[in-house]
C-alpha cells in the first residue's frame, strides 16, 4: 500500500517537474538577457561598492564600508545630492502643467491635433538636438532669453548655465518642457475614461468649471497621476545625458547629479568601487521615492 | 535555491555560447589569407590610435604592409575621450585584438602599467628611447621604466595672426610675459574680434605647471602645493583679461556657446590663441576653415618677469605602448620601431612631427607647411619648433585636475573669490591625497 502510494507520489512529481522544466524553458530566452545584462550586473555592482576596485587591474579587496564613509565626507556628494533634488522637483510641476494642457486640449480648441502634436513632439526628439536648441536660448549675452529681459528694462538679465545659483534651474526649466508631452497624453487618455454622467450630473447641480475639475476630474485621474509622478521620478533621476551634453556639471559642481557623479567616478576617474558605492544610495534613494508614494497613494488616489 | 540553479545554468551556457563565437572569430582572423605571406603565416596585428583613419594612420598602415606580406596591420581608430579610452581599456582588459594603443596623457599610461595591460618595453635591447627621442623622453617613464615609446614632439606655442600684428605694427614676439600679451591684445582687439585666448584643455594646464613642476606639487610636509602664489598670480592675471580689460572671451561665454577656438582664429575672429602644433589640421584645410592672413608663431608667455623656473608643456606626446597579452610581441615590436623613425611621416601634416632623431625633418617640416608656405612665417615657426627651452609633462590624475578646473571656473564667473579658490583647491587637493 505504501509503496504504491510512494509511486504515485513519484509520477505525479516527475510529471511536476517536466511541467516546470517546459515552464523554465519558455522564459529561458527573456531570462537570459535580463540575467546576463541586467541582474547579475546590478548584483556585482553592489557587491563592487565594497571594494576598492579600480579599472583596469583585474584585482581588488573588500574595505568594507570605506567607500560609504568616503561618500558621507564628501562635499560633491552632497552638492550632487542636492542637485538631484532640484531637477527632481520638475516633475510634479510638469506633472500639474502636463493636466492643465490636457484638461484644455480635451475640450473642442482650435487646432487641436497640431497642438496635441507639438506638446508631444519635444518627447520623440533627440536629446543632443534638444540640449543645444536650449543653450542657444539661454546663452547669456545675446540669447532670445536675456534679449527680451533686457529690452524690458532688466539690466542684469541671470547669467543662466554660466551662472553657478541659476544653472540646475535652466535644467529644471528644459526638463518640464521635455516631460510634458507624454504627461499630456496619458493624462488625455485617462480623461477619456472619465464617466460622462458623472460630468454631467455635476452640471446638473451647478458645480462651476473650477470646481468639477477638483472635485471629479483630478480624483477620477488620479491613478494616472501617481504613475505619471512615479515614472516620472525614476527616468529622472537616471537621467544623466542632457547634463553630460549641456554644462558636463558645470560651472563649477553646480549642475553635477548624482547619475552625472556617478558616470565621471567610473568612466573617467576609473574608480568602480566608489561608483558603485554611490550608485547603491541612489538606488536607495529611487526605492524610498517610490515607497513613499506607494504607500502615502491610499490618501488621494482613487480606483474606480 | 531550485530558481537561482537554474539561472546560474542559464548564464553558464550563454557564456558558453558567447565565448564559443568569439573564439571562432580568433581563429578565422589570425588564419586570413594565408595564401600570402612567404612562410605561409600571416601575422596580423591590429593598432589603436586616436587620430582618424584618414588623417594620415591608413596610409602608414597601408605602406607598412605593402613591405611587410607577412605582419598585416589593422588600424582601430578611437576617440582619445572619456568612453573612447573606456572601449581601448574594456578591450584590453577583455582580450580582444588590440597588439599596439596609442596612450595620450601619463596618468592613462600610468594606469595600464600598473593594470598589466602594457608591455615593459625595456626587454627590447635594440632600440635606445633615450637616444632617439633625446632627454624629455623620460617624461613618459613609469618608475623608471618605458612601457610606451613617445613618438612625437609635443609643441605648444602662441598662434598669432600676423596681418594683425602687422597692421598694429607689433613685431612676432620671441620672448614674452602674460603683461606683454594683455598689451599686444589690446591693441589687436576690434569689434569683431577677440585680442586673445587659450585652447580649452588649456584651462587644466595652465602656465604654473611649469613652476610646480619644478617646485612639486606636494610640498615637503605632505600637502598640496597648489596654494603657491604663482597660481594666484596666474589666474589673477587670466581672470582680467576677461573681466577687466575684456580681451579674452569670458569662460562663461566660451561654454555656454560651446565657442570653437580653432574656427575663431581661423576665421579672424581672434587674433592670438595660446595652443600648439595640432591646430595644423584645421589651418592646412582650406576648403572648411579658408582664410586670407599669415599665421606667426610666438613661444608660450612666461607669467611674471620674475618666472625663473618656466617650464613648457610636454616635449613629447602619442606614447605607444605593445598590449602585454599581446600573441606577437616581436612583430609589434617591429612595427613601432619602424613607425616612431619614418612610419609616422604621413601624419605630419596634421602636425605630428616625429620625435626621433633618425626621423626625416626636413620632410616633416615639407608635409607640415604643404603648399600654404606662403600663409604661414615660416621664420618664426623655425624658432618655436627648435625652442631649446626646458619642459614639462602634466602628471596630476584627472580627478585633481577636474577639481581645480571646477574650482578655477568659479573664480572666473565671479563665483567665489580668489582667495577662497586657492584654499578649496588645496583643501580637496589635500583630501584627494589622503584618500591615495
Amino acid at each position: 500500500m505504501l509503496l504504491i502510494l510512494l509511486g504515485e507520489l513519484h509520477m505525479k512529481l516527475n510529471w511536476m517537474r517536466r511541467q516546470q522544466l517546459v515552464g523554465y524553458m519558455f522564459i529561458a530566452p527573456n531570462m537570459i538577457g535580463v540575467s546576463c545584462f541586467i541582474i547579475i550586473p546590478a548584483l556585482f555592482s553592489i557587491i563592487l561598492a565594497f571594494t576598492n576596485w579600480e579599472f583596469p587591474r583585474l584585482s581588488a579587496d573588500f574595505v568594507g564600508m570605506t567607500n560609504f564613509s568616503r561618500l558621507f565626507q564628501d562635499e560633491v556628494f552632497y552638492q550632487s545630492l542636492k542637485n538631484t533634488l532640484i531637477f527632481l522637483g520638475s516633475v510634479p510641476i510638469s506633472v500639474g502643467l502636463g493636466f492643465l494642457v490636457a484638461i484644455v486640449l480635451n475640450k473642442s480648441v482650435y487646432l487641436k491635433n497640431m497642438l496635441r502634436t507639438m506638446f508631444f513632439l519635444p518627447y520623440i526628439t533627440t536629446g543632443i538636438a534638444i540640449a543645444f536648441v536650449w543653450m542657444l536660448i539661454f546663452q547669456p549675452v545675446d540669447g532670445p532669453v536675456n534679449t527680451l529681459l533686457k529690452s524690458m528694462g532688466i539690466v542684469h538679465p541671470p547669467g543662466w548655465l554660466s551662472s553657478t545659483s541659476s544653472a540646475i534651474f535652466v535644467f529644471d526649466i528644459i526638463w518640464i518642457w521635455f516631460l510634458l508631452g507624454y504627461n499630456v497624453i496619458i493624462y488625455l487618455a485617462a480623461l477619456q475614461e472619465v464617466p460622462s454622467e458623472l460630468l454631467e450630473a455635476s452640471k446638473i447641480d451647478g458645480a462651476r468649471r473650477m470646481h468639477t475639475i477638483r472635485y471629479i476630474i483630478w480624483p477620477l485621474v488620479s491613478p494616472s497621476t501617481l504613475f505619471l509622478l512615479m515614472t516620472g521620478f525614476i527616468t529622472s533621476i537616471k537621467q544623466m545625458g542632457i547634463f553630460q551634453a549641456i554644462t558636463d556639471g558645470g560651472p563649477g559642481d553646480s549642475t553635477t547629479v548624482l547619475s552625472l557623479f556617478i558616470y565621471k567616478t567610473a568612466f573617467r576617474y576609473y574608480d568602480m568601487g566608489y561608483a558603485s558605492a554611490i550608485s547603491v544610495i541612489l538606488l536607495l534613494i529611487i526605492i524610498v521615492i517610490t515607497a513613499i508614494q506607494w504607500f502615502a497613494q491610499k490618501k488621494w488616489v482613487h480606483y474606480s | 535555491m531550485k530558481r537561482i540553479g537554474a539561472v546560474v545554468a542559464a548564464v553558464l551556457i550563454a557564456l558558453s555560447v558567447l565565448s564559443a563565437c568569439s573564439s571562432n572569430n580568433k581563429e578565422s582572423s589570425a588564419q586570413a589569407d594565408p595564401s600570402k605571406g612567404s612562410s605561409g603565416k600571416v601575422v596580423n596585428l591590429t593598432f589603436w590610435g586616436g587620430v582618424p583613419a584618414e588623417a594620415g594612420p591608413q596610409e602608414i598602415v597601408d605602406t607598412w604592409n605593402k613591405e611587410h606580406p607577412d605582419i598585416q596591420v589593422t588600424y582601430v581608430r578611437y576617440v582619445n575621450d572619456d568612453s573612447g579610452n573606456l572601449k581601448l581599456d574594456t578591450a584590453i582588459t577583455s582580450g580582444q585584438n588590440v597588439d599596439l594603443f596609442a596612450n595620450y596623457t601619463k596618468p592613462l599610461l600610468e594606469k595600464r602599467a600598473s593594470s598589466g595591460s602594457a608591455l615593459d618595453l625595456s626587454q627590447f635591447t635594440d632600440y635606445n628611447i633615450d637616444e632617439k627621442m633625446g632627454p624629455s623622453a623620460k617624461e613618459w617613464a613609469v618608475d623608471d621604466k618605458y612601457y610606451a615609446m613617445p613618438t612625437k614632439r609635443n609643441i605648444h606655442f602662441v598662434w598669432l595672426n600676423k596681418d594683425a600684428l602687422d597692421e598694429a605694427g607689433l613685431p612676432v614676439p620671441t620672448d614674452w610675459t602674460l603683461a606683454d600679451v594683455e598689451k599686444y591684445a589690446k591693441a589687436l582687439q576690434t569689434d569683431s574680434r577677440w585680442g586673445y585666448s587659450t585652447f580649452p584643455f588649456y584651462r587644466d594646464i595652465v602656465p604654473f605647471d611649469g613652476s610646480l613642476a619644478v617646485q612639486g606639487y606636494v610640498k615637503e610636509d605632505g600637502t598640496s602645493n597648489l596654494g603657491a602664489p604663482i597660481v594666484a598670480e596666474a589666474l589673477k592675471l587670466h581672470y582680467d583679461m576677461m573681466h577687466t580689460s575684456k580681451v579674452s572671451p569670458p569662460i562663461s561665454l566660451i561654454e555656454t556657446t560651446k565657442m570653437n577656438m580653432i574656427a575663431e582664429f581661423l576665421s579672424n575672429k581672434l587674433a592670438m590663441m595660446n595652443a600648439g602644433e595640432w591646430v595644423f589640421r584645421d589651418a592646412n584645410n582650406i576648403q572648411d576653415y579658408p582664410r586670407d592672413f599669415t599665421v606667426a608663431f610666438a613661444p608660450l608667455p612666461r607669467i611674471t618677469e620674475e618666472q625663473d623656473d618656466f617650464r613648457s608643456l610636454g616635449g613629447l606626446g602619442d606614447a605607444i605602448a605593445i598590449n602585454a597579452k599581446s600573441k606577437y610581441k616581436e612583430e609589434a615590436w617591429e612595427f613601432l620601431k619602424w613607425y616612431a623613425d619614418e612610419g609616422m611621416l604621413p601624419q605630419a601634416s596634421g602636425g605630428r612631427i616625429p620625435a626621433s632623431k633618425d626621423a626625416d625633418q626636413d620632410k616633416a617640416m615639407e608635409l607640415l607647411l604643404g603648399d600654404l608656405k606662403d600663409k604661414y612665417d615660416v621664420e618664426s615657426l623655425e624658432r618655436v619648433l627648435s625652442n631649446e627651452l626646458p619642459t614639462f609633462q602634466a602628471t596630476l590624475p584627472q580627478e585633481v585636475m577636474d577639481i581645480r578646473s571646477d574650482e578655477f571656473d568659479k573664480y572666473y564667473i565671479n563665483a567665489q573669490s580668489l582667495e577662497d579658490t586657492i584654499k578649496n583647491v588645496v583643501k580637496r587637493h589635500n583630501d584627494f591625497m589622503k584618500r591615495h
